[in-house]
């Protein structure tokens, strides 16, 4: 008959992840447009962007091509955006699995938001090949501290995500609420403008978004030539280290009732 | 044993909490095949749902070593978009099924969905899925099966089929049931447990318990 392996709680985590993570593959490209929506969708909005910039400032933009300047503010805002959209809706949509015993709330949110994380890559990367194939000149001067900045923004948005997701719970409204709050990040995260079109007596209006940070030091990590003095990282790594503590101690207390009611 | 400890349950409402229990402590002893008796609302689903880890309650714990199975109701954790291959395979994984192809095989076997196996759940019939839902759970081997109405669904064959496995089952595990129908529950059981007001009394003859619920 069936035999169950017995495992540790690592394993059951690592095992339980895994399969959400794959259901998650299955579920969510599922419509005709599939997975190819995923890489069409920014790759317009960069275009867009681009040409409306480029057409303003020609084809540079403070030292670095301005195409790639619009790559990293609209891969990383849709990395932020999409990982806290669906991270604060995991725990909703996977309800019913928590009938399983071994299936944890943030588990769910941990494969959701890794999902996106990895959707992002991809697309980053499949846009580096087209800009090969296309003949356009790049740089990545500094490849690992982008990483390094996806991951701290990844950290700020799954933890807001997973904060959201626990709210919900309790009180359904503040989804409304989210979608509110999350609208201006758009437009004030420095996706088709820079710190340096702004003058330094006006940086603390927005210098407090990390989002900001993690995508002037990603285009500076591409292009050292790029200024990153208006930006931190210390700050992206201190509020993903922030943000990951609330929301894990805010999961901690609430998670068993989170999921009773 | 299973043993409830000091549990309180109650859910948040426009009327203040609604109370399902108040302070429970209880036992459920090992070895018999349990009915669970009560009238509509009287926190059946509730109880299931607490000792199978899928929710919690708001004070108290539940202690156990026994290996139990999730609620097994008409969907549970079936997910629409996906085959009832992928779904088998992703409760198996989940479960720690060491074998998953052999375990998904079985499943197929069991659940006798024909083609449809491999096409979405949201395309099966209501009958069907439930079908699905208890080949899943009697695949894997718990200590107790907790089987909320699923036995009574699908058609006469399959019924016929369930029962089968189930008893077959119920010499090496043990089943707790809920059901409305006492023809099924006299089937399986041998012992209830009669839930009324959020108190909790076993009976260990099962007619015992059966005239008792009857006379509430």
């Amino acid at each position: 008959m069936t035999t169950i392996i017995k495992r540790n709680n690592w394993a059951i985590w690592r095992d339980v992840i895994f399969a959400l993570f794959v259901r998650e593959i299955r579920t969510s490209f599922n419509d005709r447009l599939g997975l190819a929506w995923a890489v069409v969708n920014p790759l317009v909005f960069i275009f867009a962007l681009s040409y409306m910039r480029g057409r303003m400032s020609g084809g540079e933009t403070h030292t670095i091509p301005t195409f790639e300047f619009m790559m990293y503010g609209m891969l990383l805002i849709q990395l932020f955006l999409d990982v806290l959209m669906n991270s604060s809706n995991a725990i909703k949509k996977n309800k019913a699995l928590f009938a399983f015993r071994q299936v944890q709330p943030i588990s769910s949110i941990i494969a959701t938001g890794a999902f996106y994380f990895v959707v992002k890559l991809a697309v980053y990367l499949l846009v580096l090949v087209i800009m090969y194939f296309l003949g356009m000149e790049f740089r990545i001067d500094d490849p690992f501290f982008i990483i390094i900045n996806a991951v701290a923004l990844w950290l700020i948005a799954t933890s807001l995500g997973l904060i959201f997701a626990i709210a919900q719970c309790y009180v359904p409204e503040i989804s409304k609420i989210q979608s509110v709050l999350t609208r201006p990040l758009f437009f004030i995260s420095a996706v088709f403008f820079s710190m340096q079109d702004i003058p330094p007596e006006y940086w603390h209006y927005l210098d407090w978004n990390p989002i900001l940070h993690a995508i002037e030091l990603s285009r500076h990590a591409a292009y050292n030539t790029y200024s990153n003095e208006a930006v931190s990282e210390f700050y992206l790594f201190g509020s993903a280290l922030v943000f990951t503590f609330f929301a894990l101690s805010v999961y901690q207390i609430s998670w068993k009732q989170a999921i009773s009611r | 044993m299973i043993r409830l400890e000091n549990v309180t349950k109650y859910y948040p409402s426009a009327l203040g909490k609604q109370y399902i229990f108040d302070n429970v402590s209880f036992d459920i002893p090992s070895g018999h095949n349990i009915a669970i008796l009560g009238s509509n609302g009287a926190g059946k689903s509730t109880l299931f749902r607490i000792l199978a880890g899928s929710e919690y309650p708001n004070k108290g714990r539940i202690v156990t070593d026994l290996h139990l199975s999730w609620p097994v109701a008409l969907t549970t954790g079936i997910h629409g978009q996906m085959t009832g291959a992928e779904n088998a395979r992703f409760i198996g994984m989940i479960n720690g099924v060491a074998d998953l192809d052999t375990y998904v095989n079985r499943v197929r076997q069991f659940a006798e969905l024909g083609p449809k196996f491999d096409l979405p759940v949201g395309t099966y019939s209501s009958g069907m899925k439930p079908r699905l839902a208890f080949a899943c759970s009697i695949g894997i081997d718990f200590d107790v099966y907790l089987i909320d109405e699923v036995t009574s669904v699908g058609d006469a064959k399959f019924r016929n089929k369930a029962r089968k496995a189930l008893t077959q089952k119920s010499k090496t595990a043990n089943v707790i049931m809920v059901s409305h129908e006492m023809d099924e529950l006299r089937h399986f059981c041998d012992s209830a447990i009669v839930l009324h007001k959020g108190q909790l009394t076993f009976y260990n003859d099962l007619e015992q318990g059966i005239a008792q619920y009857q006379a509430l």
